[in-house]
């Protein structure tokens, strides 16, 4: 048999124009839920950015004897650098240390007053991608050489860290699983009730002779166009909204770290658009189906 | 053309709709199929398009055997049988030219055969000057009409109609079984389920008579009841 899409589309087109109250039900279904999901992508994202920044700034601190020679320290960086956990190595000289120090504490100048430029010793401040590996990297620098008084890392904050984070974490990609389940059934029911509307005509469709796929073809078009021009509309206000909201942050709460990088709003651009136009064809797809038993 | 071998049809476990239905008609006959409610007319009509399965016995269209033919290929079937139903059964988001169109369409036919086929098969059955109108704008008749035009628009073998004429006054009436029987003269095998009595004694056509799912009376040119 020949298909022709000309005559698909037609039909679709003129499906949702008869049929335009259903139409605008299953468009505005579709917005609602995608936007809510959208919501939801958004939060976890952010909560997940904010996460993330605050367990970058944990850190391993390795101090230097004071004897170090200059080749020992660059041996030390070049070492801890190749460590696979590490993602970066800062040196703080003395001078640098005391100048740290000193900014610390500006408003109490008398704190260091007497004290000379080597009395702080020169250290590296090694930044480890995931704060779980904080253990391992001080192993690794105790067989190098370092006591465990020379080195310094946060380890009660960072289990802390990492059990509340994982928590919070699982949580709500849990909430943005339910939601995504919600809004599959709450579309394809609102499809299936502008299908249901319309079973007759199936039967007769079917009657004539036409085939399961030259009936359902329109219907699957239909949903597909009615999703997607919903889910578009939700995924740009969600991208939207998301500009303004990490503006408005910047702006208002300048310390709190949310980020625009935090948010990949192309990634839900796509993901958003991708849901809503899969359960569109999908409910509209069964919900075919379940008439087509002639 | 179509061949009824011992058919039975329940339904539920004890509900008898056919009961040891034997019939058979051949190529290019005119068939009324009469009986009141309830007395199988309808069930013999949906077995023949293979709506449901016999309960026992077999039913051969063109030879085939319905009970072979794979849910897929119903489709195939239906479009070799032309039908008309008494609540027409017309789509009613499509005018009168394209419900007719549709039936054309399923079948994948090219745009150029339907734009030529269409117009003259309204015009065929008189209703030229209501192509564009919706079903909801035509009388009773003139959807009939469509029907009857969608129904033979792809030039079946066989055409069945279930109870043409039962929401038609009887002049309208009239205007279908003419427009059927015209449809038989050029070698189309038609069925007429009615119970419409008048009818079947004027056109004096072969005659079935069903009574609670079996074959009472079988007669070439027949009347609605045995004693006319």
């Amino acid at each position: 048999m020949r298909f022709n899409p000309v005559f698909f589309l037609k039909e679709a087109l003129r499906n949702i124009r008869l049929n335009l109250l259903m139409s605008i039900t299953a468009v505005t279904t579709t917005f609602v839920c995608v936007l809510v999901l959208g919501a939801a992508l958004l939060v976890s994202g952010h909560v997940e950015g904010i996460i993330g920044s605050v367990r970058q700034d944990v850190s391993v601190e390795a101090f230097f004897a004071p004897d170090a020679t200059q080749e020992r320290i660059g041996e030390v960086r070049t070492q801890v650098e190749g460590y696979p956990e590490v993602s970066g190595a800062t040196y703080i000289s003395q001078e640098q240390a005391l100048a740290d120090f000193k900014d610390t504490f500006r408003d109490n100048p008398e704190i260091y007053q007497d004290l000379g430029s080597d009395v702080l010793p020169a250290s590296l401040a090694i930044q480890i991608e995931d704060p779980s590996d904080a253990e391992a990297v001080a192993g690794k620098l105790k067989s190098a050489g370092f006591s465990a008084e020379n080195l310094s890392y946060p380890q009660q904050t960072i289990e802390r860290l990492n059990s509340v984070t994982s928590y919070m974490i699982w949580g709500l990609r849990a909430a943005t699983a339910l939601f995504l389940v919600s809004s599959v059934l709450l579309i394809s029911n609102a499809i299936r009730l502008s299908i249901f509307a319309r079973r007759q005509e199936i039967e007769v469709m079917k009657l004539v002779g036409a085939s399961d796929g030259f009936v359902r073809t329109p219907f699957v078009l239909e949903g597909l166009l009615q999703s997607l021009v919903g889910a578009t509309f939700a995924a740009l206000l969600v991208v939207w909204f998301n500009y303004l909201f990490v503006d408005w942050v910047g702006n208002v709460l300048p310390f709190v770290p949310i980020a625009s990088s935090a948010v990949n709003t192309f990634f839900v651009l796509v993901i958003l658009m991708a849901v809503g136009a899969a359960i569109g064809v999908l409910g509209s797809f069964l919900s075919v189906t379940r008439f087509l038993r002639v | 053309m179509i061949r009824f071998d011992n058919v039975t049809k329940l339904y539920g476990r004890d509900t008898v709709a056919l009961e040891r239905v034997n019939l058979e008609i051949d190529p290019g006959e005119f068939v009324f199929l009469v009986g009141a409610s309830g007395s199988g007319k309808s069930t013999l009509v949906r077995l023949i398009l293979k709506e449901m399965e016999p309960s026992r016995g077999a039913i051969y269209v063109r030879g085939v055997r319905l009970s072979s033919i794979p849910r897929r290929q119903i489709p195939r079937l239906r479009r070799d049988i032309g039908c008309v139903f008494q609540d027409f059964k017309l789509l009613p988001n499509k005018t009168a030219a394209e419900n007719v169109a549709y039936a054309m369409e399923v079948t994948g036919q090219k745009r150029r055969a339907i734009r030529t086929k269409v117009p003259q098969i309204l015009d065929l059955v008189g209703l030229s000057g209501q192509m564009a109108k919706y079903p909801r704008e035509l009388s009773g008749g003139e959807q009939q009409r469509v029907s009857v035009a969608r129904a033979f628009v792809s030039q079946p073998r066989i055409l069945i109609a279930d109870e043409p004429t039962g929401n038609l006054d009887p002049e309208t009436s009239v205007g279908i079984m003419n427009l059927l029987q015209r449809i038989n003269r050029i070698g189309t095998t038609v069925l007429v389920a009615t119970h419409d009595r008048e009818m079947v004694d004027v056109m004096r056509k072969r005659v079935v008579a069903l009574e609670g799912g079996r074959v009472v009376r079988d007669m070439v040119k027949g009347a609605y009841a045995d004693e006319v």
